[in-house]
């Protein structure tokens, strides 16, 4: 199916798409959130404002009222750190007991850094000390070591973009790796759906991420494939039926046959007599036609007749017809003319030849079964640029344009599914149009120009190799 | 032509219907044949071979203990003699299976009597031929075992191809062979092209049988069909 490979690049778009605007979004939070922390930096700006508030009198240091206001609402707590002595010199009065009052050096560096028993601590220098504030236990997290590799933050924008590029990269690997696993197993489901509608059996492997549609879809082929066995078995009763029945009815119609055959000429007979056992035969000769037609239609209908084409003349082909009535009608009722050029002595078509012969047959049978006092039956071939022209006409008693219509564009009630009580035309005329149908090729009928009926076969023609 | 010397050939007939045993030995009897000897199942046929020996056997192919196509086999086991088929099965696979185990010949029922009649009689000419070998013309002779034409006493000899197409045309007396037909008989299975050299031998063989070739009498032509020979005792 084309439309797989087109679904997975539109995937791979929407992807990509979504790492844009996953970058975007991202910036977006990040420098809302940075926004947020700008608070942080408030603890070193208190400890500045602490350290410029703080003054000195004779009873020792004091905090104005307003830094002090400020410490309380952080619920912060300060001292202030003699430069010469590293005592604690002042305090504010909420420091807690734990809070040292002599400092080292390296207690002053360690609390500039991080923090005094647990206190994140800030700090602010002063004309004579240092003043240090605590916060609450848990109102910050300090990085201790603050320091990177300079070239690290030199390129850092470079670093980000490739690590941004490598993981779009694996991401999009990942993505393609696992489609073209999901397109692999979709891609049997997508041969055993296009197959569904052609009537082969499908069998998709059961297994994997799609096992159960391949289940419904195997499911589906063998409801359609019994469905077409049902049908089939249908088609191939019905069309052994009639061959049984047309079977049995052979040999009680010879003897039919026969004894009228025999009576037609019976010295011992009346004239009268004789005529009726002449009608009789006639009229089992119909029944044998009418037999053998249905037969070979029912087998064409449900496509039972083996037909095995091969290259024939049609000029032979339609003249050992005619020649074959010629010489089965000693009396000449129905005289049959050769009409075809003379100089046109081969051609070429591919035909089965007993099929094709059965239809001509059909047709100079045809004129005959329709004038019971005679005609001439015209028969010619040609080869024209539509193709091969066989052509069988008679002037005989023809047939109206109504007639001539509905022959040419009504169906037989044998392949129409309504208004089947009325027979429309003889099977003969069906068979001919199912014989050159599965031949390529076509069938009017017409107006003859000797007056009577006119039916034309037209099938392609092989034209000579140059 | 005489045919009187066939009619006295022996004839098998084999069929499970009493009523058709008797619509075909009165068929036969009516056109002269005396010898028939009826069978109704395989059993019988074979026991009936035995005894009689046939010279043409007419079977059924579907019998109440065996079918027809094997009944053949067994037949010409012990004697080779021709075989027609008289059967009710008319599919094209049926026939190509008969003529296929070496039926010389297959009417599907229901059948003409006069047809019968003829494929019988053609079957028997054809297998019997060292008993005919002159055909009568109006105004000649053709010895087809010396291959050759007796005109106003004058022996005058056939050629391979002019005996050939007199043959074939021989065979169907009274009936047109088709242009196309005699093509096939001279040259073979891909006759395309050889019309002019028909017309040719045919012209050449009417100098030969005909008191006037201009005016043939004996080998007519069918204007488009094809060509008929006209014999003198058919």
């Amino acid at each position: 199916m084309k439309s797989v490979p087109k679904l997975i690049r539109r995937f791979v778009g929407l992807l990509l798409l979504s790492f844009v605007l996953l970058v975007v979004v991202n910036i977006v939070i990040v420098a809302i959130i940075a926004s947020g922390q700008m608070e942080n930096a408030r603890p070193w700006s208190t400890a500045n404002k602490v350290a410029a508030s703080l003054s000195q009198t004779e009873n020792g240091y004091i905090l104005s009222d307003e830094a002090a206001a400020k410490l309380n609402a952080a619920g912060a707590w300060a001292i202030l750190i003699d430069n010469d002595t590293k005592t604690v010199v002042w305090h504010s009065d909420n420091l807690p007991d734990s809070v040292p009052m002599n400092y080292t050096l390296t207690d002053i560096s360690d609390l500039t850094r991080g923090y005094i028993d647990g206190y994140p601590t800030f700090t602010s220098g002063t004309e004579t000390g240092l003043v240090v504030l605590g916060y609450p236990k848990t109102s910050f997290w300090k990085h201790m070591w603050p320091s990177w590799d300079y070239q690290l933050i030199a390129h850092a924008p470079q670093i980000a973009l490739i690590v941004l590029i490598v993981n779009v990269f694996v991401i999009l690997l990942i993505y393609v790796i696992a489609s073209t696993k999901v397109l692999r197993s979709v891609k049997p489901i997508t041969n055993g759906i296009q197959a569904l509608p052609s009537g082969d059996p499908v069998y998709i492997k059961e297994t994997g991420l799609l096992s159960e549609v391949a289940y419904h879809i195997n499911s589906t082929s063998e409801v359609l494939q019994e469905q077409k066995r049902q049908l089939q078995k249908r088609d191939v009763a019905r069309a052994n039926w009639i061959a049984g029945v047309s079977h049995d009815i052979r040999t009680p119609l010879s003897m039919v046959m026969g004894y009228a055959a025999q009576l037609k000429d019976a010295p011992g007979l009346t004239e009268g007599e004789r005529h009726k056992a002449k009608i009789i035969l006639r009229q089992s000769e119909r029944i044998r036609n009418l037999i053998s037609d249905l037969n070979l239609a029912s087998k064409l209908e449900y496509n039972m007749q083996p037909i095995s084409c091969k290259e024939e003349n049609a000029v032979a082909l339609v003249r050992q017809v005619a020649v074959d009535f010629i010489n089965a009608d000693p009396n000449i009722k129905y005289p049959i003319k050769w009409m075809s050029d003379e100089r046109l002595t081969v051609c070429r078509v591919v035909a089965d030849c007993v099929l094709l012969k059965r239809a001509v047959f059909n047709l100079i049978q045809n004129s005959i079964a329709h004038n019971e006092n005679g005609c001439t039956i015209y028969v010619s071939v040609a080869e024209k640029t539509e193709g091969c022209v066989i052509c069988v006409e008679d002037d005989g008693i023809g047939a109206t344009d109504e007639q001539i219509e509905k022959l040419n564009n009504t169906p037989h009630y044998m392949v129409c599914d309504e208004n089947t009580t009325e027979q429309r035309h003889g099977l003969g005329l069906l068979i001919v149009k199912q014989i050159v149908s599965s031949h390529h090729g076509k069938v009017t009928i017409d107006h003859s120009r000797y007056g009577g009926f006119s039916v034309k076969i037209i099938l392609p023609v092989l034209r000579q190799k140059d | 032509m005489d045919f009187a010397y066939l009619k006295s050939k022996r004839i098998l007939l084999v069929d499970d219907e009493q009523e058709l045993l008797d619509l075909v030995v009165s068929v036969l009897h009516s056109d002269g044949y005396k010898n028939i000897a009826t069978a109704k199942n395989v059993r019988e046929a074979l026991l009936l071979a035995k005894e009689v020996q046939p010279k043409l056997a007419i079977l059924d192919v579907m019998l109440p203990d065996g079918n027809g196509f094997e009944l053949m086999e067994r037949l010409k086991q012990s004697k080779d003699y021709p075989v027609l088929f008289l059967t009710a099965r008319g599919e094209e696979e049926d026939k190509f299976c008969g003529f296929g185990l070496g039926a010389d010949d297959y009417v599907v029922k229901p059948f003409l009597p006069k047809e019968l009649l003829l494929r019988v009689t053609a079957i028997l000419r054809r297998t019997y031929k060292e008993e005919k070998s002159l055909a009568r013309l109006k105004n000649s002779v053709i010895d087809f075992s010396r291959a050759e034409v007796i005109k106003d006493g004058e022996h005058i000899p056939l050629t391979a191809k002019e005996h050939d197409l007199l043959s074939v045309l021989y065979r169907n007396a009274g009936r047109i062979v088709t242009i196309d037909a005699l093509c096939e008989a001279a040259w073979g299975d891909n006759p395309f092209g050889y019309e002019n050299s028909l017309m040719a031998h045919i012209r050449r063989i009417r100098e030969k049988i005909e008191a006037n070739p201009s005016q043939p009498i004996s080998l007519v032509t069918v204007k488009g069909l094809g060509y008929k020979l006209l014999v003198e005792d058919k």
